[in-house]
């Protein structure tokens, strides 16, 4: 009986090749949210079959980091991945293996050894279009007001339960904003990472709430995540 | 115009959990809708994190797309942010794959689960804008078909369905099927198809019976209005259960469902009897897949699905005839992938100390029993075959390997039952409160906590309790208070089930024909999600059965003759009427019938439906 059991904790220890990949989530994945894309994420490199490497221990399971959640509705196709393999294999079959695997809307754009640390990213840039209640051309306006305003303060919850006020209008950075076919499109850079995280929908709702707007349809996107010399994360 | 997709998408960043209502799963099986010539929605009349879950579904889902001209999609009760949306916007309830309204499709299918989702297939009918009464449909609705457990007593629904499949759904519904795509290229009437449909087995349609009653409001009789229709309905049965169709593939939700893994049905049937019991008489025989067939399943799902969990389904895992060597192969296999295989339903009494080692990964999570019963004398009348000395060995086992957690599972108002039964519940318990001091401290874990939980006994068609009255509320509510008094340890927590949703469940369980206006009412006064707490509400449904003027007793408290004729007395089981009334009495004698392994009782069942045990000789 006893030769049979296989020892859970193996002092043997297990070659670690890292890889990164850039990979899209949009259309119909834009609704799943980070954590149950993650899940996802697992299944995927489950069915892939390459040969993932383990963390280890008493629950041994797939290595998988996300340096950046995205929000539930914004599509991207710049989001990062870490994981690693028992083997060193060729970049482009690991893509496409995995690639094959993945539902509608979900993509690997391409895999890579990763070159910045986690903590290296310090911000995103994204695009958002959108309609509302009152004309592109008057929602426009008083956005350039809004930015005016010497503060913008939002309610943030602390981890104690309690609520602080936090003037973001330091953090948004609007790099582009006009009118398409009677769609509002907005460019903002906004801080992300580990430091401070500023979300596009934050930003929208202080706006919206605050000259009583309202949202029709909005697509949001993220476009690029961004070193603090204001490089591409790779 | 906008596309049904995008009218969708503008509502979902609105709602909780959007994934659910987008589709686009891995695993879901898309079709040119032009190259289709039969087109199936199967809907499942609870949410998705519910329906998701459900074995059946994938299985059949699986099965009628494997013919290329079969299209079959899948459809969720929305949950009431979504739902209130989708009414706002005037958008029909669509199946998830096509994102096309139900009312497009030839078939439109529920299974019925529990009898607490009624009320959600007539609000899912009426936000696809289908009629919810079968009368009103006309040849350009779907035909609206309901399986499932249910169905074993289908007739409170009998007027919002053209058909219901009575039994196991692998075979009929390709039969049933099958023919409607002859009749559909030949232009026929529904009703001509319906007529052509009651010839095959297992199919019912209730407009083709006539219920008449006796005065005292029981049923008289239950007659065929056509000449095809069989006077007795026969469910079907999959005897070479080995060979069944089984998926290959499932579909993976992106959102986490209530059991998320993937699922290998090992056995279909019970050896074991106990009298409450309904899944375990209307699945009979017992009948199992092998061990070769079981580990490619096994295989095939895991390496499909991506899944890091795999269980095993039946009603007693443990009741395999090769169970050791079932789960040392299984082990084998998921060890070396990195899966954990989770044994749902293992009984305790046959865990071996050598298996337990092998299954690594059998949780930590902590002990559950269900004795059901509190005493030997009563376990023994509903033929529940566990007794305190297993429960107690098993429990010291535990403490001296560290767990401190154990869930016991009871029912109220079982035949028979007095306070002293009652009060053996608390005794029980107590007994394993003092079991876990008397392991010495350094073994056992800490913080010990048992749980008892109580349901209130609801009494089922096409079980020996069949006949049985339940408690009324008055009687349950009087003993939970009993059990309260009898427990007098803080170690020991005890729960008790929502009284008000067991009276409704015995009511509709057992309930003939009229219950129909009673539902329509109900869910016209805003009754359905009845299966969730939080929507459930009791007094609208009382307010209905008195506009109706139907009288609950009757149906749920009321003693039985042995020779009453019941609303499902014309739906045949294959479990014989003498063999629930031999049952009865026994129980209420208070004797035990053994279980079909070892030796047959004569149930009823034919040698030629496969069953493991069945057509061995027996003494009654
Ligand atoms: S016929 Fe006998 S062996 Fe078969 S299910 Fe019935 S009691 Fe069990």
């Amino acid at each position: 009986m006893a030769q049979n059991i296989t020892p859970k904790l193996s002092t043997l220890q297990i070659e670690k090749f890292d890889y990164r990949a850039v990979y899209a989530k949009c259309g119909r994945a834009r609704y799943i949210s980070h954590l149950d894309f993650m899940r996802s994420m697992q299944r995927i490199i489950k069915r892939s079959k390459l040969p993932v490497w383990h963390t280890q221990g008493f629950n041994p399971h797939v290595y998988l980091m996300f340096p950046l959640a995205l929000p539930l509705g914004t599509d991207s196709r710049v989001e990062i991945m870490d994981f690693a393999l028992t083997q060193k294999l060729d970049n482009e079959t690991v893509r496409k293996q995995l690639d094959e695997k993945c539902p509608e809307g979900i993509e690997i754009i391409s895999v890579a050894q990763p070159v910045h640390k986690h903590t290296d990213i310090k911000s995103a840039d994204y695009e958002i279009r959108f309609t509302s209640n009152i004309g592109a051309g008057e929602c426009i306006r008083r956005f350039g007001e809004f930015m005016q305003l010497e503060k913008i303060e939002i309610e943030k919850r602390t981890k104690k339960k309690t609520v602080n006020l936090v003037d973001i209008k330091p953090y948004i950075n609007v790099t582009e904003i006009n009118e398409q076919d009677g769609w509002v499109v907005l460019k903002l850079c906004l801080p992300c990472g580990n430091d401070f995280n500023l979300n596009t929908n934050v930003v929208l709702d202080a706006f919206c709430e605050r000259y009583g707007i309202e949202i029709e349809q909005i697509c949001t996107q993220r476009t690029k995540i961004l070193l603090g010399n204001g490089e591409n994360f790779t | 115009m906008q596309s049904m997709k995008e009218r969708i998408e503008r509502l979902l960043l609105k709602v909780q959990k959007p994934a659910r209502y987008i589709g686009g799963e891995v695993g879901s099986i898309i079709k040119d809708k032009s190259k289709v010539d039969v087109r199936f929605a199967f809907c499942f009349p609870d949410t998705y994190d519910v329906g998701m879950s459900h074995l059946g579904m994938k299985i059949l889902y699986g099965l009628k797309n494997q013919r290329e001209n079969w299209w079959c999609e899948r459809c969720f009760m929305p949950e009431t942010d979504f739902e209130a949306l989708l009414r706002e916007n005037n958008i029909p309830l669509y199946a998830l794959e096509s994102l096309d309204p139900l009312s497009e499709f030839d078939f439109v299918g529920f299974t019925l689960q529990y009898e607490l989702s009624y009320n959600n297939v007539l609000e899912m009918l009426d936000l696809a804008g289908i009629p919810v009464l079968a009368a009103e449909r006309d040849d350009s609705m779907p035909i609206v078909i309901g399986g499932g457990p249910c169905v074993c007593n289908p007739e409170p629904l009998a007027d919002f369905f053209d058909i219901f499949i009575i039994g196991e759904g692998e075979e009929v519904n390709i039969e049933l099927l099958e023919l409607y795509e002859n009749m559909k290229h030949n232009g026929c009437t529904k009703l001509e198809f319906l007529k052509e449909a009651v010839k095959i087995e297992g199919i019912y349609v209730p407009q083709f019976y006539d219920v008449s009653y006796n005065e005292d409001g029981t049923v008289k009789a239950i007659t065929p209005n056509i000449e095809n229709a069989p006077a007795k309905v026969r469910k079907r049965v999959i005897a070479d259960f080995d060979n069944v169709y089984y998926p290959d593939a499932f579909v993976v939700p992106f959102t986490q469902i209530v059991h998320d893994r993937a699922v290998v049905e090992v056995l279909r049937g019970c050896i074991r009897g106990c009298r409450f019991c309904q899944a375990g008489f209307i699945y009979r025989p017992f009948r199992e897949k092998s061990i070769e067939t079981i580990k490619n399943e096994t295989k095939c799902l895991c390496e499909q699905t991506g899944y890091e969990e795999v269980s095993l389904s039946s009603l007693s895992t443990s009741d395999h005839t090769k169970i050791n060597e079932l789960l040392s192969s299984l082990v084998d296999y998921t060890d070396g992938e990195k899966i954990n295989l989770a044994l749902p339903s293992l009984r305790v009494d046959t865990f071996s100390d050598e298996l337990l080692e092998k299954i690594a990964s059998v949780r930590k999570s902590g002990l559950t029993f269900a004795p059901e019963a509190g005493t030997q004398k009563l376990r023994d009348v509903i033929n529940k075959n566990l007794t305190e000395d297993e429960i107690l060995r098993t429990c010291k086992t535990a403490f001296e390997g560290g767990y401190a957690t154990v869930k016991l599972y009871f029912m109220l108002g079982l035949p028979e039952e007095t306070f002293d039964d009652v009060a053996g519940i608390a005794e029980l318990a107590q007994k394993v409160v003092d079991l876990y001091f008397e392991v010495p401290k350094q073994m056992r874990g800490k913080g010990l906590q048992v749980s008892i939980s109580t349901a209130t006994f609801v009494p089922k068609p096409f079980t020996p309790f069949e006949f049985e009255p339940q408690d009324t509320p008055e009687q349950i509510l009087e003993k939970q208070a009993h059990l309260l008094r009898n427990v007098t340890s803080k170690k020991i927590r005890v729960s008790t089930h929502m009284q008000k949703n067991s009276i409704l469940e015995a009511v509709l369980a057992r309930g003939d024909r009229r219950l129909g206006k009673v539902i329509y009412t109900a869910w016209k006064k805003g009754c359905y999600l009845d299966g969730w707490d939080e929507h459930f509400k009791f007094d609208k449904w009382m307010e209905a059965f008195e506009e109706c003027g139907t009288d609950t007793a009757f149906y749920a408290n009321r003693r039985r003759s042995y020779d009453e004729v019941f609303p499902w007395s014309h739906l045949d089981y294959l479990v014989s009427h003498e063999f629930f009334v031999r049952e009865n009495k026994k129980a209420h004698a208070i004797q035990t019938t053994r279980n079909c392994k070892e030796g047959c009782s004569g149930c009823g069942i034919k040698k030629e439906y496969g069953g493991v045990y069945c057509g061995a000789k027996h003494n009654t």
